[in-house]
């Protein structure tokens, strides 16, 4: 049986990114293992830690750079995130210093929002209403 | 103060929900319906009875909920009571109680949902998950 084990954002930073997705978002560190001057790099959902893990991926690729920059500054994230209750995540994020480039926004049936990673993406956030 | 700039993507977001949303309305009836469900997954739900409370007929409830969503109702509903039953079987929880809290009725056919969902039986989610404590 095949199954989706993970999948990855592209950061600039590993270690500055580690720091960004487990100190303000809240994954968990899962794997850290060290491959030539980069690491393999894993996070988990704290209530889903043996589910799909979120791959810290270093930019080593220019092409890639290229990509990330135009997602970046046509506001478009490169992946999005689940939440159950977005606008207290977005008060939360914010007194962490967490920057936003789109408001909470009801969109159909979803609440939508779009955070800078600081780490070279923009991710977005949502609540299934 | 000047507002800031909208970017690309919010403006397209914008774009395809005023130009390809659904009226608002269905939006709110479905949206009420699956609060519905998430509050009494554990009882038997009658599908004509959600419908009828959406004010549509079971077929056009049905479409909507699924052109919203992705999912039909009856999906959804399996989902969800899947997802509630991780839960109370990481918290350690019989697969026989677990199957009635959830809204099973027959613990066959929970134990074959619960594997086609998530590729192990009951008690090996639980025994999985147990021995691997989060």
């Amino acid at each position: 049986m095949i199954k989706i084990y993970v999948t990855s954002v592209p950061v600039q930073d590993q270690e500055k990114a580690l720091q960004f997705y487990t100190e303000k978002l809240g994954f968990i560190k899962k794997t850290d293992v060290p491959v030539g001057e980069y690491r393999w790099l894993t996070l988990v959902s704290p209530n889903e830690q043996n589910g799909v893990e979120l791959l810290l991926e270093p930019m080593a690729f220019t092409p890639a750079r290229e990509y990330q920059k135009a997602l970046k500054e046509a506001g478009i994230p490169w992946t999005s995130f689940m939440v159950d209750d977005l606008k207290k995540e977005y008060e939360r994020l914010k007194a962490l210093g967490v920057q936003f480039i789109m408001e909470p926004k009801e969109v159909g049936p979803t609440m939508i929002a779009v955070l800078d990673d600081t780490c070279g993406n923009n991710i977005q956030l949502a609540e299934m209403l | 103060m000047n507002t800031p700039k909208k970017t690309f993507y919010e403006q397209e977001v914008e774009r395809i929900s005023r130009e390809h949303g659904l009226p608002q309305h269905y939006y709110a009836y479905v949206r009420q319906s699956k609060a519905f469900m998430e509050r009494h997954y554990g009882d038997k739900i009658e599908l004509d009875k959600i419908a009828s409370a959406a004010f549509m007929s079971r077929f056009h409830y049905i479409r909507v909920f699924q052109q919203v969503y992705g999912l039909t109702p009856r999906q959804y509903l399996r989902d969800l009571r899947i997802a509630r039953a991780k839960e109370l079987l990481k918290k350690g929880h019989s697969v026989t109680s677990v199957c009635f809290n959830v809204g099973y009725e027959s613990l066959p056919t929970f134990s074959k949902v619960f594997k086609r969902g998530t590729g192990y039986s009951p008690k090996a989610y639980q025994d999985l998950n147990i021995s691997n404590r989060e």
